[in-house]
């Protein structure tokens, strides 16, 4: 009876032996991978914060609205050091899951394969979002600068449509890349503008063709009346 | 250099004088300068070996033909001796971007391929240019050892807005030289300073379009060469709508003027004062139509910029700046006044703006506009029943005041954001 007891007892403590013998290795190399991914973490970081000092990063995101958008949101990092701390976090991410993927436990194992698959579509996705707003910024400040040196009333109504739609679009363009409600995104757009084309379609050529001939004629009176009120002086 | 420069100049070694013709579809009035400038050659360098160079821009209207027609039998009742030499005409297309500037960059290759001692260049549309043109732009650089002419013209006292409120003013109080007309178009240079202005990387911006006669200037002040003016007359152009070219004129001028400001800033910062620069030609009154200028439509346009434009503005301006000019947007169309020293103040701060790069160049340059057209109205309201002379003195005074302020410049330049 001894016997079998200490046998099973030997063989308890010798499957456990051999699974923390087994599970060491990849323990050590979790925790190899945390330090060397936390030091390449913060050296990308600095050398990230250097490289967009030395480009002058933060005085091109000043001209471009970007430092006023983030102080609008209650961000006091300068433009550079948030963009260097975000990669110093994507790092820290990919280390840590990394880091769970070394411990070869299977539960983790398909959630880390997707969330690899995942990633590109994220990053890629964040990149539309922030391209798509400095277009925006920059295409209705155009557009307003435009429409008042041409003297449009409206100029302000002008620069800011063009602005949110360039917005909406790169917001639909990253949701879709995300491959979040696809369908109903694309349905959505395509209802939104095609209803805006309908209305304005409608509202011209048949509700409003008074109106819609009327404009024209005031449109059409103004550029005659402009072309007689021409300045004559050389402004060179 | 283009191939059928190479072409046409066979046979032409060593050339003494050259003359350059800019043009674009100005097949009704470049006979007439052609004419006056072969005239010229003909009856003020008899002895020289002369070429006339046209550097087209792909004319579709037949200009390159109206200047191949023309002849030296043409003007034979005006020349008192036959000229020693004959008068080569080489009609070239030029190269790179679409501009002003780059046609006189084919016209300074041209230059240096022949070795000119003398150059001169003048507008394909002008109505007024006669054969004393070449006299005056050349002889200061053939005869007496000049460098670069400036044009002074009679001009209607509302004609030349960029020049008379920002490019005279601010060349004049930055690099201390009084040239009446740094962008009049025509101009004379010694081949020297053709040469150097080649060895400069410039023909991929505003410079190789309406930037290049503020880039000539200032280069030749700045670089030390012997700069000059002479006075030519009256000034016509041939007729078109100038608001029709006013977004690019004045976008590429002022942008060019504002870049040269930081390549000589060690320069400029050291200029205290001004001085006259020697001045050739016969000063007399001339006889200008009058022009309308429709100053209802400029302070409209001024402010709809006040309403729309002030948070762009406002990057480049002190809030105090900013809130004056809300001021005067308030301002009735009866008292509507633009002041002197808001104008300089407005020049400096936008000049210190783009140096720094705070805002996006081009829309700081394009936001401009609007500031500019108050500004004009404003002195064409002031000066509705003045004379010339007295819209002269005007622009003394503003000079002067560019000048008294540019502490505020070098403060405001030297700023940290």
């Amino acid at each position: 009876m001894g016997e079998v007891w200490r046998v099973a007892i030997s063989d308890s403590f010798d499957k456990f032996l051999g699974k923390v013998i087994t599970f060491l290795p990849n323990l050590l190399a979790m925790i190899t991978i945390l330090i060397i991914g936390f030091l390449i973490a913060w050296i990308v970081k600095k050398l990230i914060f250097r490289f967009l000092k030395a480009i002058q990063f933060d005085k091109v995101s000043e001209r471009w609205g970007l430092v006023e958008v983030l102080s609008k949101g209650g961000l006091t990092y300068s433009p550079a050091s948030l963009l260097s701390r975000f990669f110093y976090w994507v790092i820290v991410l990919i280390t840590l899951i990394m880091g769970i993927n070394a411990l070869d436990v299977p539960a983790t194992q398909n959630f880390i394969a997707q969330f690899f698959n995942y990633l590109p579509h994220l990053f890629a996705a964040i990149l539309i979002l922030i391209v798509g707003y400095l277009i925006a910024i920059f295409l209705g400040q155009a557009a307003l600068i435009a429409a008042v040196n041409a003297q449009m009333e409206s100029a302000r109504l002008l620069g800011r449509s063009v602005r949110w739609f360039i917005i909406i679009l790169s917001l639909t363009m990253a949701l879709y890349h995300l491959g979040i409600a696809e369908k109903v995104i694309i349905a959505a757009f395509t209802i939104i503008f095609g209803g805006i084309v309908l209305a304005l379609s409608i509202a011209f050529g048949w509700g409003g063709r008074e109106l819609a001939k009327d404009f024209l004629e005031r449109l059409y009176r103004k550029k005659e009346k402009g072309e007689r009120d021409q300045d004559h002086i050389s402004h060179i | 250099m283009e191939k059928s420069f190479k072409i046409q100049s066979e046979g032409i070694k060593e050339v003494d004088i050259l003359v350059g013709i800019p043009s674009y579809n100005n097949s009704r009035t470049i006979g007439h300068v052609v004419r006056a400038v072969m005239a010229g050659l003909a009856k003020y360098f008899p002895k020289a070996k002369t070429v006339l160079v046209n550097s087209d821009g792909g004319s579709t209207d037949g200009t390159r033909d109206e200047v191949k027609k023309v002849g030296i039998e043409d003007f034979k009742m005006i020349l008192t001796s036959h000229p020693g030499h004959p008068i080569h005409k080489i009609v070239t297309p030029y190269h790179g971007i679409p501009g002003k500037g780059s046609a006189f960059r084919t016209i300074f290759e041209a230059a240096k391929l022949l070795n000119v001692k003398a150059c001169a260049v003048v507008d394909s549309d002008l109505r007024s240019i006669t054969p004393e043109w070449m006299e005056l732009l050349l002889r200061p650089i053939y005869e007496e050892g000049f460098d670069y002419v400036a044009p002074l013209y009679g001009r209607h006292k509302f004609d030349g807005t960029i020049t008379n409120s920002i490019v005279y003013p601010i060349t004049r109080a930055l690099y201390g030289k009084r040239i009446r007309q740094p962008i009049g178009g025509d101009f004379g240079f010694s081949g020297k300073l053709a040469t150097f202005y080649l060895t400069k990387d410039v023909w991929e911006t505003d410079v190789a379009r309406f930037g290049i006669d503020i880039w000539m200037t200032t280069l030749a002040i700045a670089e030390g060469y012997k700069v000059c003016q002479s006075y030519l007359g009256a000034k016509i152009h041939d007729a078109k709508d100038p608001g029709e070219d006013l977004g690019p004129m004045f976008t590429q001028v002022v942008s060019s003027v504002f870049s040269l400001m930081g390549n000589y800033q060690h320069l400029w910062k050291e200029v205290r004062e001004s001085q006259t620069v020697s001045t050739f030609g016969f000063h007399y009154e001339v006889g200008l139509e009058p022009v309308s200028v429709n100053v209802e439509r400029m302070i409209r346009n001024f402010r709809l910029g006040v309403k729309d434009l002030m948070e762009i503005w406002r990057k480049a301006l002190p809030s105090e700046t900013a809130l004056w000019l809300e001021s005067i947007g308030r301002l009735s169309d009866e008292s509507f006044s633009f002041p002197q020293d808001l104008w300089a103040r407005i020049i400096y701060d936008f000049a210190s703006a783009y140096h720094k790069g705070s805002v996006h160049r081009e829309h700081l340059l394009k936001s401009m506009i609007p500031l500019y057209l108050g500004r004009v109205a404003s002195f064409v309201m002031e000066n509705q029943e003045s004379t010339a002379g007295e819209v002269e003195a005007k622009i003394e005074s503003l000079c002067r005041v560019f000048e008294e302020m540019k502490p505020y410049l070098i403060e405001r330049w030297e700023q940290e954001k």
